[in-house]
């Protein structure tokens, strides 16, 4: 009952005072000039009191966890997990490139810790971490700080107890320099020492030769990155010359002789390691039945690490003759002698391998390589100081019959080792035959003739063979200089050289365009046997015969008109002037290979360039008396007159390239002409060969061309025969009208009138001086272009009536825009006006025309008759 | 006076001579159909030329000397093989020649004695230049290749013999025929430019023995000049135009590398180029047979001489004294009494047996030149019959001169004794007046 009451009350209210009352749930509208202090927020995330970490916004790998994670349980103490999270970190590398950019270093820091971990599976799963993923990501960083990241941890590992550890460290070793080679340097010493290190107690782990393999072809690979074993130095020199300053100073040191002789001191305490493990492995060879694959390995990387040091020192002892002032000169020297009996003790006498059972074909193989790496070793050793002659004999002895592929299976031509032993065995050649070793030269020269004909074209050994040639050239022409050809041993080598010369065209064209480099020395070498071939008769009649073999390198042209070009034309630039510089030092150059040269240049494959070196260096070659006069001005001929400008190209714009070509070509020929001589005797040898050309009407660009070249050697007073100025004055009179109906039509719309009234120039141009040179021929020309209105006029009516006035109108055209043409020429002004009756004559001819076909005529044909006479006629007054 | 020594292979124009600076006409040198390279003047005391027929074997072909005076060339002499370049080191005591067979000669100019000849080059010798200090040659060939000779080395028997090469260096980058060779300065440090029939100029260091510079130029070479400072060099194409190449800039990575500019006033080939050096001046002959000379800042023409019709193919500046005939030594004069000429007899054929190999020292002589301080190259054999000349010479000119000084001392004693005597007469008037006027006051008195 207490309900009702506040209701009774409320209308009794207002008792005491009166209750305000408000709007409630409205407010004021906040001021104008307020400011929102008002903070909104949807949520706070607070991640870290999560449970199951929320990982929305990062990259994680497939089980979910982040880089972070992942580096931490790398150092996990369970095997499991560690590798666990190297697989882990791989996969995420993998998804997101972007992570590795940017936390790459950190990531570095934390792994480099694993390379000496205990576990072989991590170790292994870290290597291939690092060489599917991080360093191939590493490309473009600062590689050097990377490096100097991780070397001291594989240098850590590298001391490691366990052998297993040690091993994979140099794994590792391999890997950074696979990844960036000129770290090699900074580090070399060091490495060295640990080599030769784990050498020293390599009985331990005998067993385990597939590690030793491993580390023995890191080793191979260390020793062929120092310097002076890397034979590419010289290229990239060659690369940046001309950008120094010439006058300035520079600071050159050579980066060989930094630190070398400590190398070099580390290098030596290798040799003795290396040869005793080899030792180790000899009574192997003997005693096994078929051998493994990882020993035969694992002894010629040994062999091959010596071989290196050897042309090390070698290097080093070189160096130190040529500068007596570097440190440790007769150290040097001293030290060199153990290491070099030490080889000859030990390594020489168990040579030649030969295997005790019967083997298989690629034991055969194997026993070859060590073999012949042994005498690479050797003649390397020989160099250096000079070793017992029965000990030289017998390893000749083996070097020729290897050339020559008598060591069984394994050496016939075409197998992958021996060709890639013996093409390092190839140098040696040059220098036994510069030494002149009695009657070894003879035998090696036969047996290198054999290889080199042997081998496959483009091969790396053909390569090798045609740079020793080039090697052994100048030591053979110092020899035959010296006491000409009455020694037998000297004749010899002129008949090896002259069967080397012969061979080479063959070679040329067996390589084709499929091996540029290969040609390219090839190439070479002719060029270089050119420029020497001077010495000696029988070599110059030799070079001299090789262009006759030579033209199916250019091009060959059948009777029937058919023509193949040779290699020369898809061989790259610097080859074609090599082939072409060849050519200037043959003593003669005969027709056959002229044609062929002419052929070629009239290919529209070749570069304009290539066909000015063409002509230039024939002109040379003419200057010199190496090509007869006549030979050498039919060529100019054939090369004006077939030079293709295809008709379309001549109407459509005389600024084509091809135009322009022929013009040039026009303008240097000429200059060449008249460097010559005596112009009349040019004159009288080419008049009967272009006027020739001329019936045959070439398009108008060749018969300007040819005509140019007439004028050219022609002078005021015309030495032109009466029969030839017959001739001319037929052709003539067709010549210029064609020139003066192609270009405006052509260039109606594009060409500005300059260009078109300068291009008719060009054409007319010779056939003014030959007016100005010959009045007869100008009104030979006159007649002629009269006769041709009237011919044309005289043909019956018929029902290509409209046609055929439209032809003789363009007739009428033509006439008289030459015959303007001529007049606007002062000089020839003068002369036309002495052929007044010739040009009545015409005038009279277009005036009948005009009569005679009034009714078949439009107006508009009218007119331009009409124009055509008026202009005429002013010529006349 | 500097003045332009032009001449051409054809024979008919000789050799033109015209003073640089006024561009007046000199004396014209008659018959010389010299080669490329073929016209030297020797030490500015004469001028000597091979004269080259055109490869025809059978045509003796042979060495002229003119000296500056007369128009005939003076003396001729015939060496074994036709002798196409020409070099003389910079005092004129020897002369060099190439031959077509690849070998050079080197004779001594005072004696006409061969000293050396070897073989140089497996082609003819296209072009040879002394270098600054005279110790090195430098030689082109048609065979493409560059060689530095040091003249040390060459008549140093022993290593010659021991060594593997004659030759300092030898550039065979060239795949054609060198056409021009320029050394700068710097001794045995200089930069070499060769000019090659393959179009391009290479530039090459002699102290370090490498290839600097590679300059491809759309035309053959055929002539280079050097600037003296050495910032960039001329070289005349075939094409007419002088191309102006730099040296002394870092690359410029352009469409035509190297090159700078080009101008050209040439229609025909330049054949061969000069430089002037008191007014920086380029000369330039061409294929028409006339000689400008540029003004090298500004590339304009200042002066043409017309040669003669055929190619010009040499142009020397030269240096020279303004009366060479009055000018020489009394040495010299004297032996002219004898010889009639003032030249150097003709160059031998052969060398000389050795007998004579006793006196074949070439020795240095410091300050010992008659004409420069210069260092000269003499054969020791000469110097002793100078030596032995002088001490001749010197007894009688003593005597002259014992002679012009009491000459002297006698005209000297004859003054004195003139002056002795005027002074006695003088006295003696002065006594006889005192005399006479003493007695006439005392006859006063």
């Amino acid at each position: 009952m207490t309900r009702p009451k506040p209701n009774s009350k409320k209308h009794r209210g207002a008792v005491d005072f009166k209750k305000i009352r408000r709007k409630v749930g409205r407010k004021l509208p906040p001021p104008s000039n307020t400011t929102n202090t008002e903070i909104k927020s949807k949520a706070i995330v607070l991640p870290e009191q999560s449970v199951a970490a929320e990982k929305a916004g990062f990259a994680v790998n497939k089980k979910g966890l982040t880089l972070k994670e992942l580096l931490q349980q790398t150092s996990h103490h369970n095997v499991k997990v560690r590798r666990d999270a190297l697989v882990g970190i791989k996969d995420l590398f993998i998804r997101y490139p972007a992570e590795l950019k940017l936390h790459k270093y950190a990531s570095l820091e934390k792994l480099r810790e694993r390379i000496g971990d205990d576990d072989k599976v991590v170790r292994k799963s870290l290597y291939d971490l690092f060489k599917v993923v991080i360093l191939p990501g590493c490309k473009e960083d600062n590689q050097e700080l990377i490096i100097s990241l991780l070397m001291p941890y594989i240098f850590n590992a590298m001391t490691h107890l366990a052998v297993d550890v040690r091993i994979m460290a140099f794994d590792f070793l391999d890997l950074i320099l696979d990844f960036y080679p000129p770290s090699f340097s900074s580090y070399a010493e060091k490495i060295f020492q640990n080599y030769e290190d784990i050498l020293r107690g390599n009985q331990y782990y005998l067993e385990d030769k597939g590690k030793l393999k491993d580390a023995l072809a890191g080793l191979v690979r260390c020793l062929s990155l120092l310097p002076w074993n890397k034979g590419e130095t010289d290229l990239h020199n060659k690369g940046d010359n001309g950008r120094r300053v010439l006058h300035a100073f520079d600071i050159d040191m050579s980066t060989s002789s930094n630190g070398f002789s400590c190398i070099i001191k580390k290098l030596k305490d290798l040799v003795p390691v290396l040869i005793n493990s080899f030792l180790e492995f000899t009574p192997l060879i003997h005693s096994m039945e078929s051998l493994e694959g990882k020993c035969f390995g694992c002894m010629s990387s040994i062999l091959q690490s010596i071989d290196l040091i050897v042309r090390s020192i070698s290097y080093g002892t070189d160096k130190d003759s040529e500068s007596p002032c570097s440190q440790g000169g007769p150290d040097v020297a001293g030290l060199d002698v153990t290491i070099s009996s030490a080889v000859l003790k030990k390594i020489i006498p168990h040579f030649p391998l030969n295997p005790v059972h019967h083997l298989s074909e690629r034991d055969y193989d194997r026993l070859l390589g060590l073999n012949l790496i042994i005498a690479k070793i050797f003649f390397h050793l020989n160099e250096w100081m000079s070793l017992p002659p029965n000990l030289l004999d017998t390893f000749l002895e083996f070097f020729e019959n290897a050339m020559l592929g008598k060591l069984g299976r394994a050496a016939q031509p075409g197998k992958a080792v021996w060709e890639e032993h013996l093409v390092q065995l190839l140098p040696f050649i040059p220098k036994f035959i510069s030494h002149g070793t009695s009657y070894w030269t003879s035998r090696l020269l036969q047996a290198f003739t054999q290889t080199f004909r042997e081998s496959k074209p483009g091969s790396l050994l053909k390569l090798a063979c045609l740079s020793a040639i080039e090697d052994m050239l100048t030591p053979i022409q110092n020899l035959l200089s010296m006491d000409e050809t009455s020694n037998p041993e000297n004749l010899e080598l002129l008949d090896a050289l002259l069967d080397w010369i012969r061979y080479l065209p063959m070679l040329l064209i067996q390589l084709g365009d499929k091996h540029p480099s290969c040609s390219q020395v090839a190439l070479r070498l002719q060029l270089c046997i050119g420029q020497r071939a001077l010495l000696n008769s029988s070599l110059v009649d030799m070079y001299d015969s090789m262009q006759y073999l030579l033209q199916d390198f250019y091009c060959t042209c059948q009777e029937g008109g058919h023509v193949s070009y040779g290699p020369f034309l898809r061989l790259p630039r610097e080859s074609q002037e090599l082939s072409l510089c060849s050519l200037y030092y043959f003593s003669y150059l005969d027709l056959p290979i002229l044609k062929s040269l002419a052929c070629c240049c009239l290919s529209a494959d070749l570069d304009p360039y290539v066909l000015f070196r063409t002509i230039e260096i024939l002109h040379s070659a003419y200057r010199d008396g190496h090509i007869k006069i006549a030979d050498y001005l039919s060529v100019f001929i054939t090369l004006v007159s077939r030079f293709k400008v295809s008709p379309e190209i001549s109407f459509a714009g005389f600024k084509h390239p091809l135009c322009q070509t022929l013009k040039s070509m026009t303008t240097v020929l000429c200059s060449y002409m008249t460097q010559m001589g005596d112009n009349s005797l040019v004159l009288q040898m080419i008049e009967k060969a272009i006027l020739n050309q001329i019936p045959q009407k070439p398009s108008l660009d060749n018969s300007c061309s040819l005509l140019r070249m007439l004028v050219i050697v022609d002078s005021k007073p015309t030495r032109l025969s009466e029969q030839s100025i017959i001739m001319l004055g037929h052709h003539l009179s067709e010549y210029m009208m064609n020139a003066v109906q192609c270009i405006p039509e052509g260039g109606d719309e594009q060409e500005t009138p300059s260009i078109q009234s300068s291009a008719q120039h060009y054409y007319l141009l010779p056939c003014f001086f030959m007016f100005d040179r010959c009045h007869k021929l100008m009104s030979l020309v006159l007649k002629r272009m009269g006769s041709a209105i009237t011919e044309s006029s005289f043909s019956p009516i018929s029902d290509k009536c409209t046609q055929h006035t439209w032809n003789s109108l363009i007739r009428v055209n033509a006439v008289t825009s030459v015959l303007l043409l001529m007049h606007k020429d002062a000089k020839l002004q003068q002369i036309m006006s002495l052929f007044n009756e010739d040009i009545d004559n015409i005038i009279q001819k277009v005036l009948s025309l005009q009569s005679s076909e009034r009714k078949s005529m439009s107006i508009e044909e009218r007119h331009k008759i009409q124009c055509a006479f008026e202009q005429l006629q002013i010529l006349t007054e | 006076m500097e003045v332009v020594l032009a001449s051409s292979s054809s024979g008919e124009g000789g050799i033109g001579c015209w003073d640089l600076h006024t561009g007046a006409e000199q004396l014209r040198y008659k018959s010389c159909a010299s080669p490329s390279h073929g016209l030297v003047a020797v030490g500015a005391r004469f001028l000597a030329s091979s004269s080259s027929h055109l490869r025809d074997s059978l045509a003796t072909s042979s060495l002229l000397f003119w000296s500056w005076s007369k128009p005939q060339p003076e003396v001729k002499s015939f060496p074994a093989e036709s002798i196409q370049p020409l070099a003389a080191n910079h005092s004129g005591t020897y002369i060099a020649g190439g031959a077509p067979s690849g070998h050079i000669y080197l004779w001594e100019v005072e004696t006409g004695r061969l000293l050396k000849k070897w073989r140089a080059h497996f082609r003819e010798v296209t072009c040879l230049v002394f270098s600054e200090d005279d110790s090195l040659l430098v030689s082109g060939s048609g065979d493409g290749s560059v060689r530095v000779w040091s003249l040390f080395m060459i008549f140093d028997d022993l290593r010659s013999q021991q060594a593997t090469n004659l030759y300092e260096y030898s550039f065979s980058e060239h795949t054609l025929s060198v056409t021009d060779v320029v050394i700068g300065i710097g001794g045995c440090n200089a930069n070499i430019v060769s000019a090659s029939l393959d179009r391009t100029c290479k530039v090459w260091s002699l102290s370090r023995g490498t290839l600097l510079r590679n300059i491809v130029f759309p035309s053959v070479i055929d002539s280079i000049a050097l600037d003296p400072a050495e910032h960039v060099f001329y070289a005349g194409s075939r094409d007419g135009k002088i191309f102006i190449a730099a040296l002394n800039t870092e690359s410029i990575v352009t469409h035509n590398y190297g090159i700078i500019d080009s101008f050209s006033n040439h229609s025909k080939s330049v054949t061969c180029l000069a430089y002037g050096m008191r007014e920086n001046l380029l000369i330039s002959g061409s294929e028409d047979g006339m000689v400008r000379v540029w003004n090298a800042k500004t590339r304009n023409i200042v002066r043409m001489f017309k040669h003669a019709k055929g190619p010009v193919n040499n142009i020397l500046v030269v240096r020279r004294e303004n009366d060479s005939s009055n000018h020489t030594s009394p040495i010299i004069q004297a032996s002219s009494k004898k010889q009639v000429s003032n030249l150097p007899p003709p160059l031998e054929k052969y060398a000389n047996p050795k007998d004579e190999d006793s006196n074949m020292k070439t020795i240095i002589s410091l300050g010992g030149g008659r004409r420069s301080v210069d260092p000269l190259y003499i054969s020791s054999h000469v110097i002793s019959n100078y030596i032995k000349q002088f001490q001749h010479e010197g007894s009688g000119a003593a005597s002259e001169m014992e002679m012009e000084k009491l000459k002297q001392d006698y005209q000297l004693s004859m003054q004195m004794a003139n002056q002795w005597k005027k002074m006695y007469e003088n006295l003696h008037q002065f006594c006889v007046k005192e005399l006479l006027d003493g007695g006439q006051t005392r006859n006063l008195d």
